[in-house]
């Protein structure tokens, strides 16, 4: 590193790594290089398939399968990986590099308490007594942010929260003091709340420990908040490596610069119907219905049995909200926040246990599931994960027409020209129609979700999650493709989710839940500048936005002004 | 050919198949001998020319037996099998979806039918209804419906709450069609798998209750009563009266027991790659 001094701990040189025998080899990565200085931060971005959790994989020496190294070498701390026999490379894992996963309950022991499984790691890299051990352990899990560590470290992994066992996780990385620690999507899944307090911690624990990080993420909001280069990864081979700095205000190749665009918020959706209508109230009062109101949601209730001798768990608590015609209004909060939740009692997949809902002037409420079923044309919902809300075993072209065939008698060849147009509508290639949902990727099974929604041409459609777990670009394709569905349609949409860059894009009003409550309402660019509830800007101060990496949270878990976000997020 | 020689489980179960159907298609050509004429003279001899396989303790061919029985063993155990499928698969598929009262009681009694000890219950049943061949594939219906039923409804349990299942209920689906359309298809596979299997238990067990006395009686050509009826010979150093109906046992069984892994294996949806 050129104009640095810091010494270097990591090497990788020309590295390759192939999968696959004789002909039917495969090159995964190609000409990797790069350096780690001590005490440096380095994220490594990519999207699906281009190779970083291979190249994560082979830096601790546990490629699957039938993969290796072809090309070049990897050397920690000098000592090149290839010359390394099993022990010592025992010796590595966990001892100078440790690894950090996705989702950490599936990488803890469920039948071990946390306390033990994290000394372990220390007693097999350190010489230690199993006192001394223990004792570092709780230490380390107050270090890592854990309340009460000494009782906690005697807890099972299902007794955690997620983003208290990717705590663990880190005391787990961090406990027999290694050089380097890689984090590969660590953070993936966790509420964005959860997700900057677990990367503030990571990051300030290791700057003072002096150990260097490889954050591995498809989240370039984390790249320009806590890295200090960053390396840009595509089809196996690094494209960019460069200074955050440097990166965010000069991308060095196209790519960079597609994935950067993808990332940054679109304006506010125009709204059609603003200009006629009356706007009333400020932030604080309940959004004045613009046009024709369609759906109307009074003192919603959800309640969930807890078991006996508990009281029930209230899901949705007293919620109310009205929608108008062709507006699309967010729902915003945590996970547990009840904004799912209203979602399924709305299109009846949940019955809810009390309160009113009205669409287009019919109490939907009142009605049984035969009574409702005709409706279900006129209201849609695109759900989570686009995977699994297919039938694996059905084609495309079956999945999008069945609510066609169920819902509206239209004849066999309507259907298939139906099929064609939606498919168009939603932007994928015709011959996709004959697919099988696992054949397509995750941003081609969120269109067909989509164009499922919109087969029978629906006033009302709930958007649950629309743009998470999908790589940059992915992303920002379907936040543009219901953009201009809003623009086209006249859509009106529920917008359900903790993405809050993706609500700037999508909303026209936002409304925020905490426990099943709404704390804050209002247009989406009076909540973002002025939040005025401090759960609300608790939730602000979790974004990442990539705009305003100049103000670059230092590591430490300061929270950052409102103010101040608030002016950067309307750049 | 290269792909079907990497599955050897596949070929060997499809080419143990074959050899059983042609035993059953072509017994009366096969069969040296009828399997169920009495020959005192040529009792119990050893496997010769003339009787390759020996002849048993009335003197019958145990080669033309043993082709013979593969009809009423195979029969018994695929009719058994298929009538305890078809029951079992519905009933596990509405257990599985509505689990009310009716579906708690059926669960029970499922229960109870599967707390017996199998030849117990064969035993039972058989002497109640009479030592015919239907009434053995009667009874080892009965104690495989439970088993498919089982099978269907743990799938099912899993599968409603898939967000697939909430998206078709979305789509405007009344709840047969969410059954039919959607939760069967995919709850099916392992009932699939088990089916082929079943057939070789089915076999094993019919054998094995003719064996102890309580399937079908002599002079009818069935492997277990052959096995039984050579176990007394057996420490006279007569072994060919037992053991030939033995191998054609493993023989059947293995068979249905490759191809079930084999189906496993065909029915994996994400098999087919784009």
């Amino acid at each position: 590193m050129a104009g640095e001094d810091r010494s270097t701990t990591l090497e990788v040189d020309h590295l390759g790594i192939a999968f696959g025998a004789g002909a039917a080899e495969h090159a995964v990565l190609r000409d990797v290089t790069f350096r780690l200085g001590r005490n440096e931060i380095l994220g490594i971005v990519g999207e699906t398939g281009a190779g970083k959790s291979v190249l994560a994989q082979a830096l601790v020496g546990l490629l699957p399968g039938d993969g290796r190294v072809v090309q070049g070498e990897i050397r920690v701390n000098g000592r090149p990986l290839a010359a390394m026999n099993e022990r010592d490379r025992r010796q590595l894992r966990g001892g100078a590099i440790s690894l950090i996963g996705t989702s950490a309950k599936t990488l803890l022991d469920p039948v071990e308490t946390v306390g033990r499984q994290i000394a372990r790691v220390l007693r097999a890299h350190r010489p230690c007594g199993r006192r001394a051990a223990w004792r570092q352990t709780v230490q380390l899990l107050g270090d890592v942010g854990i309340i009460d560590s000494e009782q906690r470290a005697r807890a099972y992994p299902h007794e955690l929260s997620g983003g208290m066992a990717q705590r663990v996780v880190i005391a787990m990385a961090l406990i027999a003091r290694p050089d380097i620690i890689l984090a590969d999507d660590a953070t993936l899944g966790l509420d964005a709340t959860v997700q900057v307090q677990v990367l503030d911690l990571l990051v300030a624990r290791s700057r003072e420990r002096g150990v260097s990080v490889i954050l591995i993420t498809h989240d370039l909001g984390i790249v320009a908040h806590y890295c200090d280069r960053v390396a840009i990864m595509r089809a196996g081979r690094i494209e960019e490596l460069q200074a955050v700095q440097g990166f965010l205000a000069q991308p060095g190749t196209a790519y960079s610069e597609s994935l950067l665009g993808a990332a940054r918020a679109r304006p506010v959706p125009a709204d059609h119907l603003s200009t006629a209508t009356q706007r009333l109230g400020d932030a604080g009062e309940a959004v004045a219905p613009r046009g024709e109101t369609l759906l109307v949601v009074e003192n919603l209730q959800k309640l969930f049995a807890a078991g006996a001798a508990q009281p029930p768990l209230r899901a949705v608590d007293g919620v109310s909200f009205s929608l108008a015609r062709g507006e699309t209004l967010a729902l915003v909060g945590e996970s547990g926040s009840g904004k799912t939740t209203i979602g399924q009692c709305l299109l009846r997949l949940l019955t809810a246990t009390a309160g009113g809902m009205r669409f287009d002037g019919i109490d939907i409420a009142a009605l049984t599931e035969r009574q409702f079923r005709p409706l279900r044309q006129r209201m849609q919902m695109v759900f989570q994960e686009p995977y699994v809300a297919l039938n694996p075993r059905w084609r495309v072209c079956d999945l999008i027409s069945e609510p066609l065939r169920l819902l509206e008698p239209v004849s066999r060849r309507d259907r298939q020209a139906r099929v064609n147009e939606l498919l168009d509508l939603v932007q994928l290639p015709r011959r996709l129609a004959e697919a099988y949902p696992h054949q397509l990727t995750a941003g081609e099974q969120k269109r067909i979700g989509i164009a499922r929604a919109l087969a029978t041409r629906p006033d009302f459609v709930v958007f649950d999650e629309p743009t998470t777990a999908l790589d940059i670009r992915v992303r920002a394709q379907i936040i543009d493709l219901i953009r201009s569905l809003q623009v086209r349609t006249g859509l009106s949409a529920l917008f359900i989710t903790h993405d809050l860059n993706s609500v700037r894009s999508l909303a026209h009003n936002v409304i925020v839940l905490n426990r099943g409550q709404i704390v804050e309402r209002g247009e989406t660019e009076t909540i973002f500048a002025r939040p005025q509830h401090a759960y609300t800007r608790l939730l602000l101060t979790a974004e990442l936005p990539i705009e305003w990496s100049a103000s670059r949270r230092s590591g430490t878990p300061v929270p950052v002004l409102t103010a101040e976000r608030g002016a950067s997020a309307r750049r | 050919m290269r792909r079907c020689l990497a599955r050897p489980a596949a070929v060997i179960g499809l080419a143990l198949l074959a050899l059983l159907a042609v035993a059953i298609v072509f017994a009366d050509l096969l069969a040296p001998y009828s399997p169920i004429m009495a020959d005192p003279l040529h009792s119990l001899e050893s496997p010769s020319s003339l009787h390759l396989l020996g002849t048993d303790v009335s003197g019958m061919d145990v080669l033309s037996r043993i082709i013979f029985a593969t009809r009423i063993n195979l029969l018994v155990g695929i009719v058994s099998v298929a009538g305890a499928f078809l029951v079992g698969v519905p009933i596990g598929l509405l257990t599985g979806f509505y689990r009310g009262f009716v579906s708690a009681l059926v669960m029970r009694l499922f229960d109870f039918i599967q707390s017996f000890p199998v030849f117990v219950l064969g035993m039972a049943l058989v002497s109640v209804l009479g030592q015919e061949i239907w009434n053995v594939a009667l009874v080892l219906a009965v104690l495989f419906v439970p088993l498919f039923a089982r099978l269907v409804r743990a799938e099912v349990l899993s599968l409603r709450e898939r967000p697939f299942i909430s998206a078709a209920r979305c789509s405007g689906a009344s709840d047969l069609a969410v059954m039919v359309r959607h939760l069967l298809p995919n709850a099916l596979t392992p009932a699939l798998v088990q089916l082929s299997i079943s057939v070789g238990m089915a076999i094993l067990l019919t054998a094995g209750l003719s064996f102890i006395g309580a399937g079908v009686r002599m002079p009818t050509p069935e492997w277990g009563l052959m096995v039984s009826s050579g176990a007394q010979q057996m420490i006279l150093g007569v072994w060919w009266v037992s053991l030939f109906p033995g191998i054609a046992i493993v023989i059947a069984v293995l068979c249905f027991a490759l191809l079930g892994d084999e189906m496993r294996r065909l029915l994996d949806p994400t098999r087919h790659r784009r």
